[in-house]
């Protein structure tokens, strides 16, 4: 089947916000048995790895000549696989920020219940990522990227604040030096494999997900290990006993936190890192009914009705909405057909044209046209002055067409 | 795995029906309007090279397709 693009990409980046608001709830409950952050990520992660590699031998099932997982989740998975050594860089990188990410989420959880208040605050990651992406993706922000990242980020920072009027400054820490930087890492690794080509194939959202578990989750024991060695406390062997007594509970982080993350990865291989964040953004919308369940249930304190705090809570919903909006709709594709003279080596000018800012594909074709480019720019202006300039001073380009994409659909 | 792009024109006015004729094929993995000498753009991933002749057959025998351009992929760089 063949949807839009850009469709498909919504509904996974919102697929995986449901799912992560609603695990933010089972979070808080879980909270109430394991109150120790250290052994709630350790337990996490222990379930987690198991609950990967259950799930990807399942979808490594083989159907009509292809795999189930290739059939319904990723049509680029093919079976469980070990990690190549172009992968592990990123795979250690990706696992060590999952680690940080996980335990400093799980310290906010214990200072902050309310799963209302704790996930906008995690949103402010956005601007870190239009940042990283600047300087790694070749691409300097736009004045809109700017503009969307600062009102998707003070919404977030409006929708962080509690029903109950407080903001609490330790979890603001928290979020700013452990959580966002860790997301970061995490984010922008996997991208990095999402994009990468393994045996001239794109690399598929299980596997990386399921060694990213791995990483992870020796990382989280890493670091449980020094504070215990540092601090004399005994959360390694603790971690152990928690994950039997709540196994029930840890089952359901698990598998919901499988799909959230296959469903991000996948989004993360379409969009740029920055706008799947902003459109997952959104999970600070989802997690209003999670919040008001759990405050009818006692989980959490009772919400107040303060027509104030309410209003503060609307506006940096609707500040966050219009941050995305403004960020999905300023995208524009292209191709650009380009003929070469004789005698200048092909290679050398495909490099000269990958170099270029918002190139995102460069093909050496045989045909009529000897190479094509598919670029990606904010506005025509940009286009205009960032690539077709610069396809201009390139002495070997003979001629060149651009063919603005109106409308696209991805195989999925 | 072969990778081509195949460059489409078309009669003005049918790009509805070629669209959805052309999300049925297998093989296509993107499938782009576009403005400017063409009409459509579309990326295949096949196997063969008999196959990316099938695909092509497949698109050409598309009422509306007036005209098709293949250009196969001999090394690629992206993000």
């Amino acid at each position: 089947m063949k949807i839009r693009k850009k469709y498909l990409f919504y509904l996974l980046a919102f697929s995986s916000s449901i799912i992560a608001a609603l695990l933010t709830g089972v979070d808080v409950i879980l909270e109430r048995y394991l109150e120790n952050p250290w052994v709630l990520g350790l337990a996490i992660f222990y379930l987690g790895v198991l609950m990967s590699i259950i799930f990807t031998l399942i979808f490594s099932i083989p159907y009509k000549g292809k795999s189930l997982g290739s059939l319904t989740i990723d049509p680029t998975f093919n079976k469980i696989r070990f990690f190549k050594r172009e992968e592990i860089k990123y795979h250690i990188l990706g696992g060590a920020g999952n680690a940080i990410l996980t335990i400093g989420y799980f310290a906010l959880i214990i200072i902050i219940r309310d799963p209302s208040v704790i996930l906008p605050f995690s949103q402010i990651v956005i601007l870190y990522l239009v940042i990283i992406e600047s300087v790694t993706e070749k691409n300097t922000p736009t004045l809109i990227e700017i503009q969307s990242s600062i009102i998707v980020t003070f919404g977030a920072i409006l929708g962080s604040i509690s029903l109950s009027g407080t903001i609490s400054l330790e979890a603001l820490a928290i979020v700013f030096f452990v959580i966002n930087p860790g997301w970061v890492l995490l984010s922008i690794n996997q991208r990095k494999l999402k994009t990468l080509k393994i045996k001239n194939k794109t690399n598929d959202a299980l596997n990386i997900r399921l060694w990213n578990v791995i990483f992870a989750c020796l990382f989280t024991i890493l670091f449980t290990l020094i504070y215990d060695y540092v601090y004399g406390t005994n959360n390694l062997i603790e971690s152990f006993y928690s994950t039997v007594d709540q196994f029930g509970w840890l089952f359901l982080v698990g598998i919901g936190t499988f799909f959230s993350f296959v469903f991000y990865i996948r989004a993360l291989g379409i969009g740029k890192a920055s706008v799947t964040q902003a459109v997952k953004s959104s999970v600070i919308i989802f997690t209003i009914p999670v919040s008001l369940i759990l405050a009818y249930y006692g989980f959490i304190d009772p919400l107040s009705s303060d027509p104030v705090l309410i209003l503060i809570k609307i506006i940096g919903i609707v500040l966050i909405i219009l941050g995305i909006t403004s960020f999905a709709l300023t995208l524009i594709k292209a191709y650009i057909f380009i003929k070469l003279k004789t005698g200048y080596p092909i290679e050398e000018t495909m490099q000269k044209l990958w170099n270029i800012g918002g190139v995102t594909r460069v093909c050496a074709v045989a045909g009529t046209y000897d190479i094509m480019l598919k670029i990606r720019t904010r506005t025509l202006v940009k286009g205009y002055e960032n690539i077709l300039r610069k396809l201009e001073s390139i002495e070997s380009i003979k001629e060149f067409k651009w063919q603005s994409v109106l409308k696209e659909w991805e195989d999925i | 795995m072969i990778t081509a792009y195949i460059l489409i024109n078309m009669q003005p006015g049918k790009s509805d029906k070629i669209i959805e004729e052309m999300r049925k094929i297998e093989n296509i993995q993107k499938i782009s309007i576009v403005t400017g000498e063409y009409d459509i753009v579309v990326r295949v991933g096949i196997k063969t090279l008999d196959k990316l002749l099938k695909v092509t057959d497949k698109i050409q025998m598309i009422k509306g397709v007036t005209k098709t351009t293949t250009q196969v992929i001999e090394k690629e760089i992206a993000l």
